[in-house]
């Protein structure tokens, strides 16, 4: 793209966009809006709604035309608020509305639905069709995760285009003629790509719904918190919305240099599983071979005390799902036991071009970063069944798809969990349990495949007597001679650039929105596995694909 | 921090004495106590003998059903929202037929309840109305939190009266039109 600049006056108005700039996208770099359903910022123009209709001058006199396909030109004059455009895009709406079912009271979409939204703004009171209104397909299965209602659609083709451009799979497509037009599934089958409720996001109505949130709630009881997503490396940006203290919905949230508009469907359902876990709400301690419940003093003590008769015998399991502040402070403690023998577990995770990265924890490149593997000559996991060391500190962490490990650990002397649920591994070797909380109970900050720093917030509140996994570790350090115990999440963080100078003067807050790259070279990303290499290959592609679409 | 001061009135000495308040009140209580005649009950044998009641007042809020006995509530939740104290709670289902929702759990909390008639205003399907209902007894708490049964059961006690049931026959007409163009109908007969 040419650097060339071109001026131009919007609403009177003097500004300068690059050549090529699109009216739709000055109006919106100028911080206003135009009513739009079938643009969208990450997908070709199709320019077929017809909603975002302005008035423009090139010196010869006004038309009305649509913004979206409309290249910037010198010396052109755009007005959006004019009374022709005005009354252009009540028309547009009066005829979307014909044979609209009005479903509003039922439909998912409704509080969040643009043809509502423009209705209430500037659509007409009435309508002055007589006839009866067409009748389409509802409630049709596109596959398991998308339900599609062709009343309400309003062929924008949206669903359609990302299909094709971002989730590489041409898999639907408009049927049919005139009024009779709706959209199908290619072939009469079902919808198969990785990516497909993005196409529920970005529907404008209500047409295309999530059958897993599908009349679980309002959206307008949600409460919506900016979050990560915890299913693989990517740290995908998500807003998280919760209500009755569940999780019921997660859907992505713009992050231009980490997934643009998008998320893969099975990172945003991932938090089914974490509901559906047997949730620990109490510490407990092992007596007389039997697990049982203790108070947090007790725990804690009988933690400290297994540690420190560990010492350099200890070897320790950190979980690269843990936050960045909890891997510090788990690395504290381990310095502090004085042992060698540490290691994560990697996870594996579907890999793809867009942008799964095959890497399942969220947080391995902040594990890699605070040192969690093994030292010169320790064991990792790997080696754990030979090792013949007596005890373990599984921090977050558990064993329970590896058998061999498990006897190994069966057969120690002392074994530390921490987790959020009841596993297998704690049941059969645990001395001591610490309940954890899941992702959506804490506060922190992970560090994706890229080096970024990424805030995750807390959307619900953990059950019984569960403490985030950063004030669990921060008085077990404290308790093994480490200072006062931390307050706050945040508190590690800052306090971590004594030790790493690099994240000095960080705290969650200056991490913003939309989280932080630190500056090259400073990268906690230490060049460890080739899915780091990969997955940069993946993001510069998915931004390709992206620029592409916005300015064709 | 600004005030504003008020300057209150002096009191008149008829005032102060408070003598004359008083003996108005008891001539009210007097002019009651003589009154004879049919038309001038000054008691009602309650509860055999009720109010008869304005058509304007606003009872306990409850739920109705349309000619053909469907649910005309779509759990939009609507009133749920717009509930000032927060009475109700509403849990959607899914349900066959040509409307796709329905509530599962329609709770309205009536020591919640303050009767403002937000809900009956604000519902889009005619699916809820302020009765006449102002007996609400209980025990516990829990008793008086009115599940959908109880609210449906007093909803027959609105009759036919009020415009409950001259709601359009919505559904049907949609299921008509559905038919006329060759759609299937899938709704239950
Ligand atoms: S798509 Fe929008 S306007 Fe249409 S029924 Fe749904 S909420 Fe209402
Ligand atoms: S289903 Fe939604 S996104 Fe697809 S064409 Fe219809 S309105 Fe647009
Ligand atoms: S009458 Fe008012 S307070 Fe009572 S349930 Fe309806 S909206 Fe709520
Ligand atoms: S507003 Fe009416 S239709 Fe909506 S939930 Fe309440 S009673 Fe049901």
């Amino acid at each position: 793209m040419a650097d060339e600049l071109v001026k131009l006056t919007i609403d009177g108005r003097e500004v300068e966009v690059p050549r090529g700039t699109k009216v739709i996208e000055a109006v919106r770099d100028m911080g206003s809006d135009v009513p739009h359903y079938c643009w969208h910022p990450g997908l070709t123009v199709a320019g077929n709604c017809r909603i975002c209709m302005v008035e423009v001058d090139m010196g010869r006199g006004r038309q009305t035309v649509i913004s979206c396909n409309l290249d910037c030109s010198p010396g052109m004059q755009v007005f959006t608020q004019s009374d022709p455009a005005k009354q252009a895009r009540q028309d547009v709406m009066e005829l979307l509305l014909i044979n609209h079912p009005l479903d509003c009271p039922i439909c998912d979409q409704a509080g969040e639905c643009k043809l509502q939204e423009y209705s209430f703004e500037f659509g007409a009171d009435g309508s002055r069709f007589e006839f009866p209104k067409v009748h389409k397909p509802k409630h049709v299965d596109f596959s398991e995760h998308v339900k599609f209602d062709a009343e309400r659609c309003i062929l924008c083709t949206r669903c359609v285009r990302f299909c094709d451009e971002i989730a590489g799979e041409d898999e639907l497509s408009i049927v049919n003629r005139g009024d009779r037009n709706e959209i199908a599934v290619a072939r009469g089958g079902e919808m198969t790509n990785a990516y497909q409720l993005n196409t529920v996001d970005i529907c404008p109505v209500g047409a295309l719904t999530s059958t897993d949130f599908r009349f679980k709630s309002r959206v307008w009881f949600l409460k919506q918190t900016r979050s990560v997503c915890g299913s693989c490396s990517r740290g995908c940006n998500t807003t998280v919305g919760t209500r009755w203290n569940k999780v019921l919905r997660m859907v992505p949230a713009e992050n231009d240099d980490v997934n643009q508009w998008w998320m893969c469907d099975a990172g945003r359902l991932a938090f089914k599983h974490t509901a559906a876990d047997e949730r620990l709400g109490a510490p407990m301690v092992r007596k007389d071979g039997k697990l049982v419940e203790a108070s947090w003093d007790e725990a804690l003590s009988a933690a400290v005390e297994g540690l420190e008769a560990a010492g350099d015998g200890l070897f320790a399991l950190v979980s690269a799902r843990l936050t960045n502040e909890e891997l510090f402070l788990a690395r504290g403690i381990l310095d502090k036991v004085g042992t060698q023998h540490v290691d994560f577990k990697p996870r594996t995770w579907p890999k793809d071009d867009l942008l799964r990265t095959g890497d399942g924890n969220p947080n391995a490149a902040g594990a890699r970063f605070f040192g969690i593997a093994p030292g010169d000559g320790a064991h990792g996991l790997e080696a754990l069944a030979e090792s013949g060391l007596k005890a373990a500190f599984l921090c977050g962490e558990d064993l329970d798809e590896r058998p061999d490990d498990l006897a190994a650990l069966e057969a120690m002397d002392f074994v530390l969990c921490t987790g959020f649920h009841e596993t297998e591994t704690m049941r059969r070797c645990a001395s001591v349990v610490l309940p954890g909380v899941t992702e959506f109970e804490k506060d922190g900050s992970f560090t994706n495949i890229d080096g970024r720093m990424q805030r995750i917030q807390p959307s619900l509140s953990a059950p019984g007597s569960a403490r985030p996994d950063w004030k669990l570790l921060g008085q077990l350090l404290a308790r093994l001679g480490g200072g006062e115990a931390p307050r706050s999440a945040d508190q590690v963080l800052k306090s971590m650039g004594a030790t790493h100078p690099e994240l000095e003067g960080l705290s969650l807050g200056r991490l913003g929105p939309l989280g932080k790259s630190l500056p090259q070279g400073e990268s906690p990303v230490t060049e460890g596995e080739n899915t780091v290499t990969a997955g940069e290959n993946t993001v510069t592609e998915g931004e390709n694909t992206v620029t592409e679409g916005a300015s064709a | 921090m600004s005030y504003v001061k008020v300057s209150r009135r002096e009191l008149t000495l008829a005032e102060k004495l408070y003598l004359p308040s008083i003996l108005a009140g008891l001539k009210n209580t007097m002019s009651h106590l003589l009154r004879r005649g049919d038309n001038e009950i000054t008691t009602m044998q309650y509860p055999e003998e009720k109010w008869d009641l304005p058509s304007y007042y606003r009872g306990v809020p409850v739920l109705v059903k349309d000619e053909d006995e469907r649910e005309k509530c779509v759990a939009c939740s609507l009133c749920e929202f717009v509930c000032p104290p927060r009475a109700i709670s509403i849990i959607p289902k899914q349900i066959e037929g040509v409307v796709e929702k329905a509530p599962e759990v329609f709770d309205i909390d009536m020591l919640r309840c303050i009767f403002c008639g937000y809900c009956e205003e604000v519902c889009p399907e005619q699916a809820i109305f302020m009765s006449k209902e102002y007996e609400i007894c209980g025990q516990t708490r829990e008793e008086l939190v009115y599940p959908m049964d109880k609210l449906y059961e007093l909803g027959k006690t609105l009759g036919t009266d009020g415009g409950v049931k001259d709601a359009p026959k919505k559904w049907e007409t949609l299921a008509r039109e559905q038919g006329q163009q060759g759609l299937a109908s899938d709704q239950d007969a």
